[in-house]
Order: structure tokens, then sequence, then C-alpha cells
């Protein structure tokens, strides 16, 4: 009987963290889209240098912050963070958008459950 | 009247309504929830309108400040608690504002953050020790206003005017799951605190005084305050409609005002977002003055020592001292590292919990005929000043539950 309660139990610790990580991937898929914004608008020539380096540092800054505050970082939406914070600093719009759209399915899905 | 005599209401508005809370808090209302928000912005604006009125009136027929009011019509007791509240709640939203004049700058120079916001800490002690008030509020209130560039941003992206039109109905979105309609109310009661922060009314007030305000000022401390306001309110509404048109289907909610410096970069590149940085810059600077000073004229008020800009510092050596040390307080707050946009957050909720105590005084006062003689309130002032006076005790009840059940409105 415990065996066959265990991998509920932990289905249900696993839900349970996903849930309280929600709120990290939503901030997590809104950086995302806000740097790509930033990326694009920068090749565009629409901003100044300044306001773009500082921004790009200070949207990887807090998608640092927000993956820390994971309470499950080994997770499929843990590793798509991470994989965000790994592109460079001017990494193609597209390609970050990739990355936060795959965070907004992972969201949409736990939000459905 | 002299257009030039609209700056104290205009830097009272653009300060409080445009600091860095509500630039953040409004891209991220629109974004989240579209322009089913705008309404709450609307009827909050009606709100401070009635009571910056009547605070400016109490300034000119009775020569009372706000906190004069309060010590003397709540006592002692009861009236240092809403001072310890509104001085500590001040505190933390002088803080956010120098750590936002931090940001802005490092966005505009790439210069360190917390390098920024100690120079604009030691910038605003500069301004308020060698301006005369007058000065104070023609700077900031006019250099706010290049703000007006979200305006013709929004004009710009061609928004749907028939939506932004249908925002200004009392409304709560259709379809919304449990959680959402939780995030929602903590926005309405959230946005409606920020417009009405208390310091409004004792900034304006307490300039009022400043500036000699007697009986035949009274129309213009009436336009001043529709004016001020509606404008302020314009501000914040072009940002929440542009950000729905622009980051909400893109799938942003803003966390930093970095972002909503985008809104006007799309229509208009470079220069469009310079502006926009500079504009909010004077904007938030005009906040961190006001709630400094609201800080230090409320302290002085209540004890009953000498106060006032029109003075020279060592006139009024204690009021002196005392906007000193808030902005030194602030300004260490900024340093110990911690976010300025949590540390709005809770600024808004200890607000709302002051605003029954500061509103309830000021209305009994002006309502008083013995004080107010034929300047005490009309029908219409009444009838608004208690309406809005329940509203604000529902969301004070309200307030405090719905930030820990949302996690601030991110949950």
């Amino acid at each position: 009987m415990r065996r066959a309660l265990l991998p509920l139990l932990l289905l249900a610790g696993c839900s349970k963290g996903a849930e309280t990580d929600l709120q990290y991937i939503s901030q997590a898929r809104s950086l995302g889209f806000e740097w790509a914004m930033v990326n694009q608008l920068a090749a565009q020539g629409k901003l100044t240098a300044a306001y773009v380096q500082t921004m790009r540092e200070s949207l990887k800054e807090q998608l640092g912050t927000t993956a820390s505050a994971l309470t499950q970082p080994q997770s499929e939406y843990g590793n798509e963070i991470r994989a965000l914070i790994a592109e460079p600093a001017n990494a193609p719009a597209a390609e970050l958008r990739t990355h936060a759209g795959k965070l907004k399915q992972i969201e949409d899905r736990l939000e459905s459950d | 009247m002299n257009p030039i005599e609209l700056t104290l209401g205009i830097m009272t508005a653009v300060g409080g309504f445009v600091d860095i809370s509500q630039v953040v808090f409004a891209a991220l209302a629109g974004s989240v929830f579209g322009y089913s928000l705008i309404w709450v912005f609307a009827l909050s604006t009606v709100g401070i309108i009635v009571y910056g009125e009547m605070s400016g009136r109490v300034a000119a027929v009775a020569k009372q400040p706000v906190f004069n009011l309060i010590r003397h019509r709540l006592g002692l007791k009861l009236g240092f608690i809403t001072l310890a509240a509104s001085v500590l709640s001040t505190l933390i939203t002088c803080a956010a504002e120098i750590g936002g004049l931090g940001l802005l700058l490092r966005y505009l120079t790439g210069a360190p953050y917390l390098l920024m916001a100690t120079i604009s800490a030691a910038a605003l002690m500069g301004c308020i020790w060698v301006l005369p008030f007058k000065w104070i509020e023609r700077i900031f209130g006019l250099l706010g206003l290049l703000m007006l560039v979200f305006v013709f941003a929004l004009t710009a992206i061609d928004p749907p005017w028939e939506k932004i039109a249908a925002g200004f109905l009392p409304q709560i979105p259709p379809g919304l799951s449990s959680k959402e309609l939780l995030n929602f109310s903590y926005f309405a009661v959230a946005i409606f605190s920020a417009v009405m922060f208390p310091y409004e009314t004792y900034f304006y007030s307490s300039g009022g005084i400043e500036e000699e305000w007697g009986p035949k000022d009274l129309p213009t401390n009436r336009i001043t305050a529709i004016v001020g306001m509606a404008l302020g309110s314009l501000l914040s509404i072009a940002m929440l409609a542009s950000a729905a048109q622009l980051f909400g289907p893109a799938g942003i909610g803003p966390q930093i005002p970095g972002t909503v410096a985008l809104q006007t970069a799309i229509p208009f590149g470079p220069i469009g977002l310079v502006l926009a940085l500079l504009g909010i810059l004077f904007a938030v600077a005009g906040a961190a003055i006001e709630t400094c000073m609201a800080n230090a004229y409320s302290i002085a008020q209540f004890f009953g020592w000498i106060w006032g800009r029109h003075k020279k510092p060592w006139e009024a050596p204690r009021f002196t001292i005392a906007w000193v040390v808030l902005l030194l307080l602030s300004l260490a707050i900024v340093l110990t590292g911690v976010d300025p946009m949590s540390l709005v957050q809770y600024a808004i909720v200890f607000s709302i919990l002051v605003l029954p105590l500061t509103y309830l005084p000021l209305m009994l006062l002006a309502d008083d005929r013995k004080y107010m003689g034929k300047y005490v309130n009309g029908r219409l002032a009444k009838v608004l000043g208690w309406l809005f006076f329940v509203l604000i005790v529902l969301m004070a009840l309200a307030a405090l539950p719905l930030f820990l059940i949302t996690s601030g409105g991110q949950g």
C-alpha cells in the first residue's frame, strides 16, 4: 500500500512545486519576451546604446534571480530558463521568443491542470 | 489666472500619479488586463481631485495644513499612530523614487545604479536647499510634462479608441478564473491607493500655505486640482493603453521601468525613448521631493515646529534637519541593495491603511462652518467626499488580505 502511494505522493509534491513555480515561470516568460523586444528594436536602430546595454544586463540579472527562486530547478521549465539565460546578450529576437514561447506553453499547461 | 500658477498642481499630480510605482503598475495593469482597469484610474482621479481641492481650500481659508487637522481631530494618540504609519509608507515611497532615479539615470548613461542613486539624492538635496519653493514646482512640474510623449506615442500607434472609451465604464472582465479575479481586485485596490497616496494632499496643502494662499486663490486651487490631477491621470491611462496594445499581445508584463519606455521608442525611435526616460526622470524626481517634503511637513506640523521652504533653512532648523535626515534615510534604504520595485508594493499597501485616517479629519474640518465660514463644503463636495471615504475604508479593509493572497499581484 505504502509502495503504491509513493508515486502518487511524489507526483503531488511535484505538482505542488510546479504550482509554486508558476509565478516564476510567468516572470521568466515575460522577461524573455522583453529581451526579444529590446533586441528587435535595437536591431532597427530605435534605441540608444546605453539603454540597450543596461536593459540586457537588468533582464539577465532578473532572469538569474527568477531561476534561483525555483523550487524545482531540474524541471522542463528550469532547463528552459537556463537555456534563455545562456543566450548571448545580442541574441536574435526570434531565438529569444522561441524560449519565451516554450515557457508560455508550460505556463498555460500548468494553469489548465 | 496665470497658467504658470498651475505648476503646484502639475507637480503634485505628475509626482503623485507618475511616480516610479505607477509607471510600472499602469503598464503591468494594461498588459495583463487590457483596458478594463481604466475606470479605476478615472474613479480614483475624481477622488483625489475632491480631496486635493478640499485640502487646498482648508489651507487657504483656515490656514490649516492636513497634519495639524489630524492631530486636533484625532487626538494625540491616534494622530501619532497616523503620523508613524504615514511617515513609514512615505519614507518607503521616497526610497523607491530614489532607487527609480538611479535606474533611470543608468538607462540614460549606462553608469552604475547605486552611484546614480547617490548622485540623484545629492542633486535633490541641493535643489531643495537652494531653490525657492516656486522654482521647485516649476522645474519639476514643467519638465515632468515631457511625459506627454506617452500620450503622443499612444496616438501614433492608432489604438482601438472604442475599447479605450469602453474602459472608462466600471467593469470586471468576463471569464476570469477565481485566481485572476483576485489579481484583478488587487490591481484595482493598488491603483486606487497609488492614485490617492496621502502624501499628495500633505504636499499640496502645505504648498498652498507656503504660497500664502487666501480665499481669493480658491478659483486657482479648484482649477489647479482639477487640471493637475486630470493631467496625471491622462499620462497613466496613456501608459496603460499603450501597454494593452503593445505589451499584452507580445507576452510582456513589464517588471522594470525601462521596459515602459519602449512604448515611445516603437513609434518615435531613440528620440522618443530619451524623451520618455527624461520625462519619467523629472516626474520621479518631483515625486522624490514631494515625498521627502511631505514627510518633513507632516512631522513639523504634528509637533508644532516652525516649518516651510519659504523660510531660510536655519530659520526652521528642526524642519530642515527633518527633510535632510529623511532624504538620507531613503538613500540608505536604497544602498542596502533592496529592489525599488518591491519597495513600491509595500508602500502602496501601507498607504491605503493610512488613507481613512488622513481624509476623515480633512473632511470634518471642510464641513465645519465655524472654521470655513461661507467656504464650507458644498453639496457636491460633501456627497463625493463621503462616497469616496466609504470606498477608501472598503479598500483599506481589502488591501492587506489581497496583497497576501495574490503575493502582490504575482500569484
